[in-house]
């Protein structure tokens, strides 16, 4: 299964642990715990998605969040009326990775994309 | 790891986009206790408590019944917003310790997005600095950030997809031909315009006249019109399939903007034509009159700007002016939506113009260096000369105003809970069993937001406390009232606030009123001047 490579992916890791660091000290853990759940829900797998395709990297990181905010809520939503609310958002996040990494074997299979 | 040009950009716009949070985070820093109008107790409440119970829900539970029951027109007790805002919350709020600040951190990332797509779309289209002016001027917008400390939250979120959606379809209808196109711009449009209308149904109306008018404009300039049945069909079953994931909300929806309007036009459609924006006075009580105010809003010193930029625009009417033309076009059509009937909401869709008056702002600002015939390298001083200029008048006229309001925001103790009302909200939700009724008698009607907020914040029902607070209600069936209404009720008697408040009358009805009536029932807690009793059957 081949991983597709995230572009700069060094230099976001230094930017999400600054934007972390500034929440901590304005906000505390509270505050730096939800910011790395905001994009670690919201923006991660559908950046893992749209990987896949013929975008640059600023608009694969606004889509992705834009998508992330109301697809990955939409799933959670629906799991949680059967079961602990908490499961459903890990659930849901495995889901949508698992998806990011078998969508391009799809796409590939149904010609729809070149290596 | 080399840095290189893109990167410093990137680390430009991260701490531009950081300053407008640390600002907008201001009101909650040093203080974690909620705030905001009715709005902003209906958007906590929905995702507090899904995270705090632990599961979501179709029908509504008791205590947002009462206020909320009949709000979905399509099915009454359900959600009357779709589901994924406020599951949004949620999953923030349960990822991360305490009440306050996962839910209203999570919500000044999204009402300040805005920033990050007019920075995205502005940097595509014209380039780095107007991107960055806009962004840094966007920070300091009171047209923003006043409807964001009221409450309007989804709202500010759902204008963030505007300028995106309007991308998207901008970027295929210039790349498409019959031998080449890029799709993928059309199935993320109707991805997006699914989301936007599942976020707020008025603001997705704002992307939908922006589409038809941008289709229009780019028709004539472009001489063609992208029609490709299949692509168009598979976007229709996307936003169709992502809609019907949530039909009760999406069938309120559709019946909200069915049903007629009981308003009547009162001003003349030369009149209103003519106006850009609205009448104070016909939301006197409501909104401040600043608001309606370009002066107070925007600054002055941006007008000449402004209508510099508008007039470069349609000057130049490249295809990226064309965007913003049409999108500036799109909002007026919008904010004269009366004149075909559609009163609702109308002056919210004010706080959309920020969004582009900004950037047509900068733009108008930074072509100045362009009239004047020099060489390349003086012309790039002068626009970086020009950008410096914006920025000190941005810092003296807009920066202020906006500084205050939001670092003064909800702080005096009569606008937001107590610790006592806190401490006995709490009390209530671990120690009164759910669907009971708790009424809250104290707090006056001039700061009834408390009352809601105890009762969201112990997820408990509060169901007449209104009449209580308000004697001329129920006067005439007052016993009645306290007799078969009160039974099985919790009472909550808060004198916490007495100190505060100038007007004591309230203070010898309530004391009367507990000692004729609540005497001889169970007193169940007992502290900082707030007591709850058990009503018994007698």
């Amino acid at each position: 299964m081949k991983i597709p490579r995230i572009e700069n992916i060094g230099f976001m890791g230094i930017i999400l642990a600054i934007i972390l660091i500034f929440f901590y000290m304005i906000l505390g853990a509270s505050g730096m715990i939800a910011i790395l759940g905001i994009v670690l829900f919201f923006a991660v797998p559908f950046y893992l998605m749209l990987n896949n395709f013929e975008l640059e990297q600023d608009e694969k990181l606004i889509l992705s969040f834009l998508i992330g905010v109301g697809l990955f809520p939409s799933l959670v939503y629906w799991l949680g009326i059967f079961i602990s609310f908490k499961a459903s958002i890990f659930i849901t996040f495995a889901i949508y990775v698992i998806l990011a990494y078998t969508f391009p074997k799809f796409l590939r299979k149904n010609h729809l994309k070149s290596d | 790891m080399k840095i290189s040009k893109g990167h410093l950009k990137a680390a430009t716009f991260v701490a531009v986009y950081l300053l407008a949070l640390y600002l907008w985070t201001l009101p909650f820093q040093d203080n974690n206790i909620p705030y905001g109008e009715f709005d902003a107790i209906s958007h906590w409440e929905l995702g507090d408590f899904i995270a705090e119970s632990d599961h979501t829900f179709v029908k509504l539970p008791a205590f947002l019944d009462v206020s909320y029951g009949g709000n979905n027109y399509f099915r009454p007790h359900t959600l009357w917003y779709p589901p994924p805002y406020h599951t949004d919350f949620a999953i923030i709020s349960a990822f991360s310790p305490g009440r306050i600040v996962p839910i209203y951190l999570t919500n000044a990332v999204f009402a300040s997005f805005i920033l990050i797509s007019v920075f995205f779309v502005i940097n595509r289209l014209f380039g780095f600095m107007p991107a960055i002016l806009s962004s840094f001027m966007l920070t300091f917008s009171l047209r923003d950030i006043m409807p964001y400390l009221w409450g309007q939250w989804v709202e500010r979120f759902a204008y963030a997809f505007i300028p995106v959606i309007l991308y998207c379809f901008y970027m295929y209808f210039i790349t498409y031909s019959k031998e080449d196109n890029k799709p993928l711009y059309l199935y993320i449009m109707a991805i997006l315009l699914a989301i936007n209308l599942l976020i707020h149904p008025l603001v997705f109306f704002h992307s939908i006249v922006g589409l038809f008018v941008l289709g229009i404009f780019l028709a004539i300039k472009q001489r063609k019109i992208p029609f490709n049945i299949k692509q168009i069909g598979i976007s229709l079953i996307l936003f169709l399939v992502l809609l019907a994931i949530f039909p009760y909300q999406t069938g309120n929806v559709i019946l909200t903007f069915t049903k007629p309007s009981s308003e009547e036009q009162k001003y003349s459609p030369l009149s209103r034509l003519l106006q850009w924006s609205l009448n104070p006075e016909d939301y006197a009580g409501s909104v401040p009159a600043s608001y309606f105010s370009f002066k107070e809003m925007h600054g002055l010193w941006t007008l000449p700007f402004l209508l510099l930029g508008i007039l470069v625009l349609v000057v130049r009417r490249e295809n990226r002016d064309i965007f913003l033309l049409t999108w500036l076009i799109s909002l007026y059509l919008i904010m004269h939506r009366d004149l075909i009937g559609k009163f609702t909401f109308l002056h919210r869709s004010l706080s959309a113009t920020a969004h582009i008056f900004i950037p047509i702002t900068v733009i108008g600002a930074l072509s100045i260096a362009s009239f004047i015939k020099m060489p390349k390298i003086y012309q790039n001083f002068a626009k970086y000369g020009l950008a410096a200029l914006v920025v000190a008048l941005t810092l003296i006229y807009n920066m202020p105003q906006a500084y205050s309001t939001l670092n003064n925001a909800y702080d005096s103790p009569l606008a937001r809970l107590n610790q006592g009302q806190i401490d006995v909200s709490e009390w209530i939700k671990s120690n009164v069993p759910e669907n009971t009724n708790v009424s809250i008698i104290g707090p006056p009607p001039q700061i009834m937001q408390k009352v809601w907020w105890m009762a969201s914040f112990s997820h408990r029902v509060s169901h007449y406390f209104e009449g209580f607070l308000t004697w001329k209600t129920y006067e005439e069936n007052r016993n009645e009232t306290i007799k078969y209404h009160l039974l099985n009720d919790y009472i909550v008697v808060d004198y916490s606030d007495i100190a505060l408040l100038s007007d004591r009358s309230f203070v010898n009805t309530w004391q009367e009123f507990e000692k004729a009536n609540l005497a001889n029932h169970t007193l169940l807690y007992n502290k900082d001047n707030i007591r709850v009793y058990k009503y018994e059957n007698s």
